[in-house]
């Protein structure tokens, strides 16, 4: 029984929020990797599903793409919310509630007699679970880990690779037994595992919002409900200028991201591959995608190199290759490309979520990935679109992978602006000083200047250092 | 007036005369010709030809590239692999190319395949003669739920005079009709597609569904198979999922709570403010599970 010994010793020496890097840790991160896997996932692997609803609502394919179209909205725009709920009463009981919402939203789905009903079930209330989930998990995760928190976020996200494997047959058996009603409940259920994962999720200290309410016993009642809120939603971050610039930067990585998983395989089909070939190609990028996301977890955390250098590698490494895609005509040479693709995408994932607390602090990182993921959802359906048009435009491939690499090279280069982007050594609190900052004199001087040019008073910056300094 | 009729008599005569001299088949005096041209020795070549009515076709095979170019080749037809008597001819070779042509009077029991056979070379050329084949078949069974309804497609290249819609009993067909059933079937026929609509489905409505397109030789036939479940059947796997995630959520609980005391226990001498804290967690967290909706429904608005 040695793991309640460790979460013992963990709450002793945590009074506020540390990061046990271990222990019940690897428990959320399992927690992450189920998350993911039954949110986006099962996304990815909905295709079965749409030839059954083209079927038997006589609706076009186009009209029942906008399912999943609704559904990935509301879990980008809801997202704030989510992080806001959690701010307000911890990750746990949101998560929960997310993981009922999107169980919920397929059941009723299940009994849906027109496509509107799909839309407002599959699209809005499993969106609407699937945005409670999705944040808070991610958060928690980067809570519980500081120096092993890349390859943490790796190996959860594996979890949404290794379910589009998984759920294409499961799904496709599924509805060939039961129908899409039975199997759309079966989903529902399987979807409800999300609760479970909630559950596990301990709280590591006191919500932020709830905190700050008793620490500051001088608002009055009215004034600290709207300022729970505004704290809730983290709106202070939009004036935060690392923030900015890293949601500009985001944005454009979200356009070219997802382009390829759209375009890929018709690509190879219509440069001349049959279809096994070009699914070859997709399974290949796929477990390319896995290995990089675990790879660069692991070797982030080496602290070689600054995770924002690092994702600038990445993402500059992904945008080349994207644009080397056209070139590659031989089978061999897609397959290389796709190779190399589908690594950098993985490898860049973790990193793009881990470098969130080094820019506004692990205080502010709940909220900061709530309002990031509602930000970067403009880059998502302004790409696939632009793409779309540039084939239907120039009647080839080429433009639309093009254009998604020079996104990502924009964007890497909009992550060169952050502030201290230039810098060999340690960022700025008040994020979690790396292993490679070997002077605290440095730091101490690093932290009054951040302390006089930050607008935003934070009450709690000075506790913030007694665990990390513990911690060294 | 004897003159008139025996006049009308001879016409009447001359008239069924004339029907009995012209050959069949019935419908059609013009003959359709198929030709395949086979290049090289050593060749077969296969050719689907669709059927739609009864006609006479004139079947070609022409044959080129032949090494050494012989003076001339023996070539015999074939119907089902059984050779047709008296169908060898010899073939004398016009610049340099070979052509062996029979005309055959095709009926519903004449289709089949038809082969040019050249022994000395062994090629073969076969004409496939059948209705036109409903492709795209589901081979795994549409499913439906009781009370709910299913649309069963079929759809053809070429349009036959009609479509029915059968319904199988073991070895015996039943024509669906909507007349007869106006509640339970609807049936769609546009041209070369055909939907039938089963309404209020139930149990017994499973089984095997033939849609036939009607031709003037012969009805082209593929069958749908229906497989009708009641709500139990995905009940099943959904109450089996959400008992496991209830319990597992209840031993996670359950786990942690017993945990706490342990950890009560052991930091007895140490920090209160601790296990002050660990407490509050835990009724936090109680409360955070039952009262959330409320909360969550006020924070959403």
């Amino acid at each position: 029984m040695e793991k309640p010994q460790k979460t013992q010793e963990e709450q002793q020496s945590s009074p506020q929020m540390a990061a046990p890097d271990g222990g019940w840790g690897w428990v959320v991160v399992g927690s992450l990797f189920v998350s993911s896997a039954l949110v986006f996932g099962l996304i990815r692997s909905l295709g079965v599903f749409f030839v059954e609803f083209v079927q038997y609502f006589g609706e076009s394919a186009q009209a029942v793409s906008w399912i999943t179209s609704i559904g990935l909205a509301m879990q980008q725009l809801m997202s704030p919310v989510s992080a806001a709920a959690s701010n307000v009463y911890g990750a746990r009981p949101v998560v929960m509630m997310g993981g009922f919402l999107s169980g919920l939203g397929f059941i009723l789905a299940s009994q849906a007699t027109s496509l509107l009903h799909l839309y407002l079930t599959m699209g809005l209330i499993s969106g609407l679970g699937w945005a409670l989930i999705f944040t808070p998990t991610v958060a928690s995760v980067m809570q519980y880990f500081t120096l092993r928190r890349s390859l943490a976020m790796g190996l959860g996200f594996t979890g949404v690779g290794l379910a589009s494997f998984a759920f294409s047959p499961l799904f496709q058996y599924l509805v060939e037994a039961y129908a899409w009603r039975g199997a759309l409940l079966v989903l529902g259920g399987l979807s409800f595992n999300m609760i479970a994962c909630g559950a596990l999720i301990r709280p590591l200290g006191k919500p932020k919002v709830v905190v700050k309410a008793e620490n500051s016993t001088k608002l009055n009642k009215c004034s600290s409900l709207f300022s729970r809120i505004c704290e809730g939603f983290e709106l202070a971050l939009l004036s935060h200028r690392g923030f900015l610039t890293y949601s500009v930067a985001i944005t454009l990585f979200n356009a070219g991201y997802f382009i390829p998983y759209v375009h890929l395989v018709a690509h190879s089909r219509h440069i001349g591959f049959n279809e096994y070939q070009a699914a070859f190609v997709i399974s290949v990028t796929g477990v390319a995608d896995i290995v990089g996301r675990v790879a660069s977890g692991w070797f982030s955390d080496l602290g070689r190199m600054r995770m924002q250098h690092m994702l600038v590698v990445w993402t500059g490494l992904l945008g080349l290759s994207l644009m080397l895609i056209p070139v590659a005509v031989v089978y061999s040479g897609l397959l290389v490309v796709s190779v190399v693709y589908g690594f950098c995408a993985g490898a860049m994932t973790p990193l793009a979520f881990a470098v969130v607390p080094e820019i506004v602090g692990m205080e502010r990182m709940l909220g900061a990935l709530g309002l990031l993921q509602l930000i970067e959802s403009i880059g998502g359906l302004l790409g696939a679109p632009l793409s779309g048009w540039l084939k239907d435009y120039t009647g080839m491939y080429t433009l639309s992978f093009i254009a998604a690499g020079s996104f990502l090279v924009l964007g890497m280069l909009v992550t060169m602006t952050l502030p201290y982007f230039w810098s060999c050594t340690a960022p700025p609190p008040p994020s979690p000083p790396m292993k490679k900052s070997q002077d605290e004199s440095i730091e101490d001087g690093l932290l009054k200047q951040t302390l006089s040019s930050n607008s935003v008073p934070e009450i709690l910056c000075p506790l913030d250092d007694i665990p990390y300094s513990d911690k060294e | 007036m004897a003159s008139f009729r025996h006049l009308i008599l001879l016409l009447l005569y001359c008239d069924g005369m004339k029907t009995e001299t012209t050959p069949s088949p019935q419908s059609d005096p013009v003959i359709t010709t198929r030709k395949v041209v086979s290049k090289g020795q050593n060749q077969v070549t296969i050719q689907e030809l669709a059927i739609l009515k009864p006609q006479t076709i004139e079947l070609s095979c022409y044959l080129t590239d032949i090494p050494n170019n012989p003076p001339y080749l023996t070539g015999y037809w074939t119907k089902d692999g059984k050779g047709i008597v008296n169908s060898e001819e010899t073939v004398n070779r016009t610049n340099e190319q070979y052509i062996l042509k029979k005309t055959f009077d095709i009926l519903a029991k004449d289709l089949g395949n038809y082969s040019c056979i050249f022994k000395e070379i062994q090629t073969q050329v076969t004409f496939v003669l059948d209705v036109p084949v409903i492709k795209d078949k589901r081979d795994k069974p549409i499913v439906s739920y009781t009370g709910d309804s299913v649309v069963l497609a079929c759809k053809l290249k070429q349009t036959p005079n009609t479509w029915n819609w059968y319904k199988a009993n073991n070895t015996e067909k039943g024509l669906i009709s909507v007349t007869a059933n106006p509640l339970n079937y609807k049936i769609f026929i546009n041209g070369n597609e055909t939907k039938l609509t089963v309404l209020n489905l139930t149990e017994e409505d499973s089984g095997k569904y033939i849609c036939s397109a009607e031709f003037d030789i012969k009805p082209s036939e593929s069958y749908i198979e229906l497989k009708v479940l009641s709500y139990i059947e995905p009940l099943k796997p959904f109450i089996a999922i959400v008992l496991e995630v209830i319990v597992l959520v209840t031993l996670i609980f359950l786990w942690e709570k017993c945990n706490k005391p342990q950890n009560d226990n052991i930091s007895a001498g140490e920090n209160e403010l601790c296990s002050e804290q660990i407490s509050k967690l835990t009724r936090d967290d109680s409360n955070g599970v039952e009262n959330n909706t409320a909360r969550q429904r006020k924070l959403e608005h």
